[in-house]
């Protein structure tokens, strides 16, 4: 990969990547292989983009992609968890933001079901219905039913740990 | 304070730092280590198989009463095993101080010779291993006599003008050369097709990192 590539067609995506990334990990060391097989997964199937969809949204889905993967990889070499959701203690994240509310919403949404998870990221980074469903590969009608319902788990996670959030 | 996700989100990360990106310098430091890390363990546990697989054979050859078969076959398969520690012995020299490409390329090195030596090693071994198979049923007991003999005796009595050589019937020891010419032609593609079965992901793998790290230093 060379660094033209790199700062042309990955960095101006890496807040969106490092947000996903860390919504699929809790740990400094994870979330860097995350980060890094994103890259790589970019770079090695960018002849593959055909320019039907905006490069952005390739980008958010190769990231997702991967994020569920290797998720996936880590679930089945560990047998974390046997349902889609993610208890707890394995949602806290050693490697936590400056701002604490922040790191509890994290928290929450490691709770959620991996393609939920998705779907919050993107609602939250301003991504239409449309594009979300997209980028998904879903029907962008149950999107926004979706989201509401994800809103909610997320409130009711929030509730539980310290009734403050809306 | 009620906050929505929406705004603990937005501000979360106005005043956070955590989004600075990871530098990609070692990126494929840890996948080449995984991936020669899990090839020697596979290496290993397959030599660890080999010697106990060749007890069993021996052991087992001894029940059946086929021990001219286990013998040679448990000595030919800890020779193989021999072989191959003191290659992987060898692989402990490469240095690994150096950069992921240069320790690759070492690995590659080390792999190619490795699959060279075994391979010449299989002309030999497989045409053995028949061979000690041959002998074992030609030596076993059955009654007072080995069955080769009996075997030997009957054919006589339907083609008594069988031609023999050293009591064994020539056309016997032609199909035998035969087979072990053939083996021996054939033992090196045999060997990449049990190295295939054993490691062809993880040489895919090897070698999809090695062409992007070649790619990557273009």
């Amino acid at each position: 990969m060379s660094n033209d590539f790199y700062t042309s067609k990955i960095l101006p995506y890496a807040a969106i990547i490092i947000k996903i990334c860390r919504a699929y990990t809790n740990s400094k060391e994870d979330f860097e292989d995350y980060y890094q097989e994103v890259c790589l997964q970019i770079w090695r199937s960018h002849h593959n983009f055909k320019e039907a969809s905006e490069w952005s949204t390739w980008v958010y889905r190769i990231t997702l992609n991967v994020c569920l993967t290797l998720l996936k990889k880590k679930k089945n070499n560990k047998q974390h968890f046997a349902s889609d959701y993610a208890p707890p203690e394995f949602a806290q994240d050693s490697h936590a933001f400056e701002d604490e509310q922040l790191n509890q919403l994290y928290d929450a949404i490691r709770q959620l079901s991996e393609i939920d998870r998705g779907v919050i990221m993107l609602y939250l980074e301003e991504k239409s219905y449309q594009e979300i469903a997209e980028i998904i590969g879903t029907n962008p009608n149950n999107i926004g039913v979706r989201i509401r319902r994800i809103k909610a788990r997320l409130k009711n996670i929030l509730d539980k740990k310290n009734g403050e959030f809306n | 304070m009620e906050n929505s996700i929406e705004i603990i989100w937005k501000n979360g990360f106005l005043k956070d730092s955590a989004l600075v990106a990871p530098k990609l310098n070692n990126l494929y430091n840890q996948k080449s280590k995984h991936i020669i890390d899990k090839f020697q363990r596979m290496f290993k546990m397959n030599l660890i198989l080999i010697v106990l697989g060749s007890f069993i054979v021996l052991v087992a050859s001894f029940i059946v009463g086929l021990p001219y078969t286990g013998v040679p076959m448990f000595v030919g398969m800890n020779v193989l095993v021999f072989l191959n520690k003191k290659l992987l012995n060898s692989l402990k020299l490469v240095d690994k101080c150096k950069n992921t490409y240069d320790y690759l390329k070492a690995f590659d090195s080390w792999l190619k010779f490795q699959v060279n030596t075994n391979k010449k090693f299989a002309r030999f071994f497989y045409p053995f291993v028949f061979l000690s198979m041959i002998t074992g049923f030609w030596m076993k007991k059955s009654g007072d006599q080995n069955i080769g003999h009996l075997a030997v005796k009957k054919i006589l009595l339907t083609y008594p003008d069988l031609q023999l050589v050293g009591g064994v019937p020539v056309v016997g020891v032609l199909g035998v050369l035969l087979i072990v010419g053939i083996l021996a032609l054939l033992a090196g593609r045999i060997y990449e097709w049990d190295l295939k079965i054993i490691y062809g992901r993880i040489f895919k793998k090897f070698d999809e990192l090695l062409a992007d790290i070649k790619e990557l230093r273009a």
